[in-house]
């Protein structure tokens, strides 16, 4: 740790420990599960960063999707999200997310991520190698100390208009929502 | 009255820095024994005050008092165990109120787990429950031969006795149940190769499934505590205690980075497999040093 940020520790000790301890919950879709165990494992140790897999959305505070993201599989990632506590952060790894990638006139995936859940940062590539994984943790710190990683908390202000998308693509869903959205919506939701 | 009061106060807080100290240093020691350079030492109190500043979820009453529990018991064994000259509690109690209150804290996340019904929970307890039915007999049978030899309950009596004879692990039939204690020592403080009820890959860490923000803050504080009891447990019983702190923490902290080298480059145990083991060879020996001890006696 560096000596000149123990003001900073002082000054602002959730920010802080926000950012060196990246509890990360792999959500490995597709492809890009060969990509995460050298990250967490000896060749380039993630956890001298502070982030490491846990097994459990409950302890996370780092969701990472990697590869293409099928109907079925936006489901258990919106459950998965849902779970996580705040504040917690979001990273799309590979093309197919970001954009659809090579999927892009799929019937079955999902083209845009960020329309479904808040995503606070992407990465690039088909697939990406290990190390840009680091690349987006040091960027993800940065976006935390400028408090532009708010990915929670525009789901929750916009709430209505995430569950309207998530409805779209998956039909009625049979959890409930997760913040108060407003009666009229409520109705028009249940026509 | 006042160095009581003050001891009283002190040693938790004493244990909890030891505790959250070798909870870090376990991270470090592993990662260099793995070829990586590890995170900093601190780590985990960097994680415990994310935690503590991350929202959370109650399950129920029982899933918070569950907790409180099993950390007050903790608390309660921590203040019954000498280390140096500082001992709260000496005069009263001993080895049987240990045994007794430590079966509080895996019992309070029993409670709290209960609570949360989450079926990874449910087999995390009963693989829990399972694993102290195969460590707690050759723990029984040690904590017999150390107190028939002794021929005393009390805990700091047994330290003062080595004070004067030597180590209990370098005397003749004792040195069978130190092996034995240090053989089931891993099962006690449930980490590998017996972190079956804890397994992250087989079923999502078990009891600590629905933890999350400041419950699992205080689990992990748990932990530490569960770390110290179960090294200073056997720093006391087998390696004579110690005259003053600095000493005895010197001596947890060898046992500990022993057990840490069987801790890193071991694959887990399965249930069974633990089960198979630990009413194998630290029975035998743990056994074959209380009829020993027995002979020696009569």
């Amino acid at each position: 740790m560096d000596r000149n940020q123990i003001t900073k520790w002082f000054k602002a000790p959730a920010k802080m420990a926000n950012k060196y301890s990246l509890h990360a919950i792999y959500f490995c879709t597709g492809c890009g599960i060969i990509e995460v165990p050298p990250v967490i494992t000896s060749r380039w140790d993630a956890e001298r960063f502070g982030v490491i897999p846990v097994a459990t959305p409950r302890q996370a505070n780092l969701f990472l999707i990697t590869g293409y993201v099928s109907v079925k599989t936006l489901r258990a990632i919106i459950r998965t999200y849902e779970q996580m506590y705040e504040p917690k952060y979001t990273v799309g790894f590979g093309s197919c997310p970001v954009n659809g990638g090579m999927y892009w006139d799929s019937y079955n995936t999902i083209k845009h991520l960020d329309k479904y859940i808040p995503i606070d940062g992407w990465i690039a590539g088909c697939m990406p190698r290990p190390e840009a994984i680091f690349i987006a943790v040091t960027h993800l710190w940065t976006l935390i100390d400028k408090g532009m990683a708010n990915g929670y908390i525009r789901y929750r202000e916009n709430y209505k208009s995430y569950r309207r998308n998530q409805e779209m693509a998956l039909g009625k869903l049979e959890w409930p929502p997760l913040y108060p959205i407003d009666s009229n919506f409520e109705e028009a939701r249940r026509e | 009255m006042v160095t009581k009061v003050m001891q009283i106060i002190l040693s938790p807080i004493l244990a909890l820095v030891v505790g959250v100290f070798f909870l870090g240093l376990a991270r470090k020691i592993t990662a260099r024994i793995h070829w990586r350079y590890g995170p900093p030492v601190i780590q985990p109190v960097i994680d415990m005050i994310r935690l503590f500043y991350q929202k959370s979820v109650s399950h129920g009453f029982m899933f918070d008092l569950g907790i409180i529990l099993s950390l007050a018991g903790s608390i309660v064994v921590v203040l019954f165990l000498p280390f140096g000259q500082i001992c709260p509690l000496s005069s009263s109690g001993g080895l049987l109120v240990i045994l007794y209150t430590m079966l509080i804290a895996p019992l309070g996340l029993a409670l709290s787990g209960g609570q949360a019904a989450n079926p990874n929970i449910s087999i995390g307890i009963s693989r829990k429950l399972i694993l102290s039915l195969g460590y707690e007999v050759p723990l029984l049978f040690v904590l017999l031969t150390v107190m028939t030899h002794y021929k005393t309950i009390s805990i700091v009596q047994v330290v003062n006795a080595q004070q004067s004879t030597g180590w209990s692990l370098i005397s003749c039939p004792l040195c069978l149940s130190g092996l034995s204690y240090f053989l089931i020592l891993p099962a006690i403080l449930g980490v590998r190769p017996f972190d079956v009820s804890s397994a992250p890959q087989e079923i999502s860490s078990g009891p600590m499934v629905e933890y999350g923000g400041k419950y699992l803050a205080l689990a992990t504080i748990e932990h530490a505590f569960a770390l110290f009891i179960g090294i200073a447990l056997f720093v006391n019983l087998f390696l004579g205690g110690a005259a003053n702190i600095v000493s005895f923490f010197v001596k947890m902290l060898v046992v500990f980075v022993l057990g840490l080298f069987i801790n890193a480059v071991f694959p887990r145990f399965r249930i069974e497999q633990a089960v198979k083991y630990l009413w194998k060879w630290p029975t035998l020996l743990a056994f074959l040093g209380l009829i020993i001890t027995l002979a020696i006696r009569n």
